[in-house]
Order: structure tokens, then sequence, then C-alpha cells
């Protein structure tokens, strides 16, 4: 049988492109890239609190202490494919070893003293200051190299913790989906209650925790984005090695991994013992951060915090995990204003608002695109735009009272629309959700503007747990548009930025592939349809 | 010596017998073929030698050690690599991960020398992404060049069908197992993809044991043809030999008689995700 082997031949320019494609490129140039990078974020860092505003210093080392947890977490749920509940856990363990173990002395002298604590005068004298002068570096010991115990201290919390992640990694190797995140929820909250059992209560002092945690460290942006910055290196080092397409591969489909020879059980329990390490040095800031020690900010919150991160930035992506965190410490930092008391009709307004946003939201990116009517480029701007100045203008910012100008913006796309031309064929009209949301929208912001002149509905209303409501919305709207996460599985690469399309072929190569793959190009007359029929059965 | 011999294996799922006492051997350098209707335990057979499934009875051999009850794993390490009947790629990963991922187990750096980037580590990933390109190449250009780095969710069916050829060769296996290679490809592909498993054999120093629909494809590259129908083994011997047996020809048309109700109970165990 004649067999048109050239389809099988090498082309040398191919093959020339294949040598240079399968390798690494511009690694040096990547590298600079780089650090150039880190020192324009030093830099960055310097300017920021240069600004001397002591809120927004909190916000940064906060951003870095989260993000240390959020990237180690998306370790086990985004590369490895494994949803873990139990990261809260991890952190309790390394959080409260490093607080063990830099508590100053009067803090212990009054443990002690307070008659009320199960700590006996050993556990109370486990600390970095009493290993450093066991071993003879007494030395260490004075006030100036705190950080120095600091750093001897988070770092036994994170091996404290990975080794709980060593046995949280096990059961993870007979279980699947539900029934492991199950089981690592419940070890989560398994640490957490039996930390105050009488067990354990001589290590962690019980329902008590420590006060008077060094703060110093967790609330400084410089150790917490050096902490993050090693957290980073690590966590993408191994993502780009080997053994991080191994777990990604695991994710992907385990039957497949295992017949290819990966050991699962191996690749799983190192990702959670990694993770778990990370956690436990997050712990160790977040303590730092706190001041104190105690069981209640290790809650199952913590770890729902860092899930909504993580599916809002985009699981899997570390870019991702970052830009989710940083919107999620954004609404938590500065989400307060949402939780004060104002006028019921001031309420009324900001529902207002967010019903028309949500209305607008559906028109632009869903009906818009089904009616066939497209915005010209600048009216999506100025509708973001006007996004902006509105939330400025809402109850969010009350000083600044730009939100009739925002409106005004914000309407013009919409008194534009009609008169756009319709492109393509589709001419279904804009969904009834959009109607519903944008008339509720407006009713309620007419209500809210003219009762207080009316005198209707003049009471006041305290928003508690506003912030958490309005995360929320945030990720069902995220999820909505889309579902992977803002960024989805995207990573930052230097390769991206400079638009190197290393998937894309050249001009010689589309004409050639065109004609391996399309079928109208390469059928060989009528010929291989005969043949087909003869194909099947004996 | 065989390079596999599978000595009187018996597999039942609860009351289905779906491999009784089956024995089939495999020289050094040889294609071998299994053949038979839907359901008659082909892709069983694959999922016992590659320890998926452990044999309730028999024995399997691969170079003369036991491997039956061994990790799919720890069957790999040893020699021995499988491709899917249902297609079972990293879909979000691009070829190249793909063809480097099923490398991974030979690779001798740590994860800290990995993550630590070690000469050691680069001269064997550099090594790896060689021999990567090295069994994509069997394939001709098309999964070459910026191929490399395409995901493999955009690739068309024939293609992921190579790519899954390419990451089992890629295992550095001695035996291949190759469940349905020709399946979804028109003749045309058919063709070329014979030509393929013979170069993989010829130049590529693959032992084969392949399992297939396709009867010209099968005439074509077998040394040696088996027949499997309800479990078990009821011809082996050359293509020829095989196709004229009696038995041979009434298990297929006994088959053809009932063979709209098998092939619907085929399509829902597959939408159970039972047949891997
Ligand atoms: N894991 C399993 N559980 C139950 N039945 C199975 C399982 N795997 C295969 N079978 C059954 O074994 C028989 C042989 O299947 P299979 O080996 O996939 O056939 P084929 O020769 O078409 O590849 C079928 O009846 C199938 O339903
Ligand atoms: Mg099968």
């Amino acid at each position: 049988m004649a067999v048109t082997s050239s389809r099988l031949d090498q082309n040398p320019q191919v093959v020339e492109r294949t040598k240079t494609l399968a390798f690494q490129q511009n690694r040096g140039r990547n590298i600079l890239l780089t650090l150039g990078t880190g020192l324009i974020c030093i830099l960055a860092l310097w300017f920021l609190t240069g600004l001397g505003s002591a809120k927004l210093s909190q916000a940064l080392a906060l951003f870095a202490i989260w993000g240390v947890a959020t990237v180690s977490l998306n370790l086990i749920n985004g590369t490895l494919g494994i949803l873990s509940l139990g990261h809260h856990g991890f952190m309790l363990i390394g959080g409260y070893t490093t607080a063990l173990l830099i508590l100053s002395d009067d803090a212990r002298q009054r443990i002690l003293d307070s008659g009320r604590s199960a700590m006996t005068e050993t556990t109370v004298g486990l600390s970095v200051s009493n290993l450093f002068s066991s071993i003879g570096l007494g030395a260490l010991t004075g006030d100036g190299s705190l950080w120095l115990r600091f750093l001897v201290a988070i770092f036994l919390g994170g091996v404290v913790a990975a080794i709980a992640g060593l046995i949280v990694g096990i059961p993870s190797l007979r279980l699947r989906g539900d029934y492991l995140a199950i089981v690592t929820f419940g070890f989560g909250e398994i640490i957490r209650l039996s930390a105050s059992t009488r067990i354990f209560a001589p290590l962690t002092n019980g329902a008590l925790g420590f006060a008077g945690v060094p703060s110093e460290f967790g609330k400084s942006v410089w150790w917490t984005f050096g902490f993050l910055a090693f957290t980073l290196f690590i966590i993408s080092k191994l993502k780009y090695s080997s053994y991080g397409r191994a777990m990604e591969s695991i994710r992907e489909d385990e039957i497949a991994s295992e017949a290819m020879g990966i050991n699962l059980a191996y690749h799983k329990v190192l990702g959670f013992v990694i993770s778990a390490f990370f956690a436990g040095i997050a712990g160790g800031l977040w303590v730092s951060w706190l001041g104190n020690a105690r069981l209640d900010n290790f809650l199952f919150t913590l770890t729902f915090f860092f899930l909504v991160a993580i599916s809002a930035g985009g699981t899997g992506s570390i870019t991702g995990v970052l830009v989710g965190t940083a919107l999620v410490i954004f609404v938590r930092q500065y989400g307060d204003p949402l939780e004060e008391i104002y006028a019921i009709s001031r309420w009324l307004e900001f529902i207002g608002i967010i019903l028309i946003i949500a209305g607008a939201a559906f028109l632009l990116f869903r009906s818009f695109n089904r009616s066939g009517k497209r915005l010209p480029n600048w009216a999506i701007w100025l509708f973001t735009a006007s996004l902006f100045i509105l939330l400025l203008g809402s109850p969010v910012f009350p000083g600044i009272n730009l939100g009739k100008i925002g409106l005004y913006v914000f309407l013009i796309p919409f008194v534009i629309m009609p008169f756009l031309p319709n492109v393509g064929d589709k001419t279904k009209g804009v969904g009834w959700v959009v109607y519903a949301l944008l008339g509720a929208g407006i009713l309620t912001l007419l209500i809210g503007g003219i009762s207080p002149g009316a005198g209707w509905l003049t009471g006041t209303f305290r928003g508690f747990g506003m912030r958490g409501i309005a995360l929320a919305i945030l990720l069902i709207v995220i999820m909505i548009f889309r579902p992977s996460g803002i960024v989805g599985r995207h990573e930052f690469t230097w390769s991206w930025l400079f638009r190197e399309k290393l998937d894309e072929p050249t001009e010689e190569e589309r004409k050639q592939d065109a004609w391996l793959t399309n079928p109208e190009l390469n059928r060989a007359g009528g010929a291989a349809n005969l043949e087909g029929s003869s194909e099947e059965g004996i | 010596m065989a390079m596999l011999e599978v000595k009187n294996i018996s597999k039942s799922f609860g009351g289905l017998k779906a491999m009784n006492d089956v024995s089939i051997s495999v020289g050094q350098g040889e294609i071998v073929s299994v053949i038979g209707p839907n359901g008659a335990g082909k892709t069983t057979l694959f999922n016992l030698i590659t320890g998926v499934y452990t044999p309730d009875t028999g024995d399997i051999k691969f170079e003369g050690s036991s491997i039956a009850g061994k990790k799919p794993n720890q069957i790999v390490d040893l020699g021995v690599a499988r491709t899917f009947q249902n297609l079972r790629l990293f879909m979000n990963m691009t070829i190249l991960e793909n063809v480097l991922v099923s490398q991974h187990h030979k690779l001798k750096s740590n994860w800290l020398s990995a993550l630590l980037r070690t000469p050691g580590y680069l001269a064997q990933e550099k090594a790896m992404r060689e021999y990567a390109v090295e069994k994509l190449a069997f394939f001709g250009p098309r999964l070459q060049s910026f191929r490399l780095h395409q995901p493999v969710f955009v690739l068309s069916y024939a293609n992921r069908r190579r790519t899954e050829m390419a990451r089992a060769m890629a295992t550095g296996a001695k035996l291949l197992l190759l469940d349905e290679p020709s399946a979804g490809m028109n003749p045309k592909e058919t063709r070329e993809i014979t030509q393929i498993i013979r170069r993989m054999r010829d130049q590529g120093g693959y032992t084969i044991l392949l399992v297939e629909h396709k009867m010209n494809l099968v005439g074509e590259i077998s040394d040696r043809v088996v027949v499997l129908d309800y479990g078990q083994k009821i011809a082996e011997g050359s293509y020829q030999d095989v196709v004229n047996d009696p038995t041979v020809i009434e298990a297929y048309l006994g088959k053809k008689a009932e063979g709209k109700e098998e092939t619907e109970v085929q399509k829902a165990a597959k939408m159970d995700g039972r047949t891997i």
C-alpha cells in the first residue's frame, strides 16, 4: 500500500524551530527582568510606606501574610487538584509554635503567676532563648537579636506544621474528591479543638492563648514581603520543575498520571508537606501581626477567605492567587465604612447603585453579545471609569460626593446604545434580567433620594457583616462572568509580556499545517471514502 | 524467553468473568495484536498487565519477574507503558509537558535539587526535552515546533492520539500497549499510523502489543494475532489463520446478530466511565 510518506518527513525549518522551542529561552533576560522587578517592588514599597499611612502599611503587610497562605494553599488546591480545607489548622500549628518560642520572659512569668494556666515550668521554658543558651549561644538571647530568634522560631513553626502536613497527607492517598475535602476540614478543626484540651493546653495555654507576641515582624512590610518573596520563589520554582509538572498531571488525570510512572503517594504527600510548611510560616507572621495567639483567630473562616481569594483570582495560577488575595484584603481592610451606621435612605441609594451596576454589567457582557450589538471600546472605558467614580461617590467613601457626576457618565452608554449599528445577524433584545435589575435599581435610588425630603424612612441602619456580603457578591459576579477566576489558569510570564507567542505557527508553518490538518486540503479524491466502508468488520 | 508472559490469568467483576484463564506471550521485537468483539475483555487485559487491576488468579511476568499486583507506576519503571482507548491526556498541559511528565519517573534529582535547579537537574531536564522531541518526531512535523507549546485541548482528535503514543514512548518503556491506536482516525490517518507503529518497532526498538478493530491495520503489521471473546482466548496465530478460523468467524457473526444490544451496553459502560 502506498503511503504518502511526505507527511511524516521532517521539514528542516520545523526541526530547527522545534530545537529552539523545546528548550527554555532567554533565561538570562528573564532573570534580569525578575531581579529588576524585585527592585521596583522594593522602591514601590519604600514609597508606599513613606506615605506614613499606618492603615496602608497594615494592609500591605496583611496582603503579604495572606499571600504566603494562599499561594501555599494553591499548591494543593490548584496544582495538585486536591480540595483541602484544613489550611487554618496548619497555620495554627505554625502560629502557636512561633508564639511559644519567642514570647518575652515577662509574658512567660505572667502566665506562671496567673495560676489559671495549664502550662508547666517545662513548657513555659520552651523558647529559642533557652535553646540558644543550651547550645552555648547565650550571647544571642538579648533584645538586639530578637529578629534572629524570630527567624528560628518561625522556621521551626513551619517544620512542625510540615510534620502535620505529612500526617494529613497520608489519608489523602486513599481518598478522593469530596471525601478528602471533608477529612482535611475535619483535621483543621481537630487541630483547633484539641489545642484547648488538657493534653495540649500545657503547650498552647489552652483557651487563654498567648498575649504579647512581638508584633514588629508581622506588622513590618519588609519582613512580610520578604517571606512572601521567599514563598513565591520556592513555589514557582517547584511549579516549573519536573516535580511541578508531575503534580499538575495528578490534577489533570490521576489514573493517567500513575500509568505514566508518577508515584501518586509521594507527590501528594510532598505537596501537602511543602504547603503546610508555608502555612506554618504564614501562621507565625499572622500571630505576630495580631500580637497574640488565640484560637478564635484560626477559625475555618480563614481558610474560607483563602479559598475565595484563590477562586476569584484563578485556581492554579500564582499570579491569579495574588490578585485574588489583593482583592480580599482590600475589602477586608478598606471595607469598614460598609459596616458603619448610615441613614436608611443612604443605604437605599447604595443598594440602588449596586443594582444598576449589576444590570449594566449584564447588559455589557452578556446581552450585548447576544443582541449582536457591541459597544465601541471608548464606551466600555467610559463605563469602567464611571464605575470607579460611582464607587468613590458611594457610601464607601462618604467624603467624596462624585456620585451624581458618575451617574451621568455612567448613563451615556445606555443613551447611545439604541443608535449603535447591529453587528452580526442576531437581533435578540436585552434580557428581562437587565430590565429588572435596572428598574429595581433606579426605583431604589429614587426612593432613597426622595425619602429624606419627604420625611420617610428616617431610621438608621448598621451594616454589620456587610464586608462579608460585599465579598460574597463580588465572588458571585466573578464566578458568573469568569468561572475560572480573573486570571484563569494563566500566569504572568516575561514571554507573555513580550508577546513571544510560542504556540503560534510562523507564516511558513501555517501553510504547511493547513495542509496537514485541513481535510479539505488533503482529501485523496473519493477513494478514501470508499476504503472507509471496508475498514470495519472482519 | 518471552518478554511478556501472561499465564492463565482470570479476573471477575462481581458475577462477570471479564478475563478467564487467558495466556499470552509476547517476544522481544514482536508486534502482537489482540482482537475481539466489543466487551471481549481486551482493555481489561491491558488494565491487568499495567497494574490497574490485579488478576484474581494467574501470573504476569515481564522479563522474567512477576508484575502481577505491582502498582501501575512500578510497572512503568520496569518498562511497560500504555495508551488508553478513551484518551487520558493531561488536557490543560502542553504537548511538550505531557511528554515530559512521562519521563519524570526516570529523574534522579530529588525535589530540592530540582527546585534549586542544580547543574545535575538542569542537565537531566535538557536531556528530557531532547528525548521528548525525539519521540514526537516519530509523528512527523505535526507535533513539533509551535505545537510543543499548545495545550492538548486545542488539538485535533488524531493529534491527541499521536500525543498519547509519544507520551507512552517517552516513558522509556520497552513494551508498549496500544489500546485502539487508530480509533477515530480516517483511512488515510490509519494508514499513516500503521506505518508509524512499524517504525516504532523497527527504529524505536519497541515491542508492541496492540488492540485494534481495523482489520487492515492488524493484517498489515501483526506478527501474531490473539482473539478474545467473552474473556477467553479463542484463537491465536498468524493473521491469515485467525481470520479463517471458524470459531473466530462465529464469534464475530454471532455478535453481529445481537449487535445493537451489545454496543448499547458498551456505550452505557463507557458513559459510566467504567472502561478505562
Ligand atoms: N471496572 C469494571 N467493573 C465492572 N465491569 C467491568 C470493569 N471493567 C470492565 N468491565 C467489563 O468487562 C467486560 C470487558 O470489558 P473491556 O475489557 O473494556 O472490553 P473490550 O474488549 O471492548 O475492551 C465488559 O463487559 C465490561 O463491562
Ligand atoms: Mg476496549
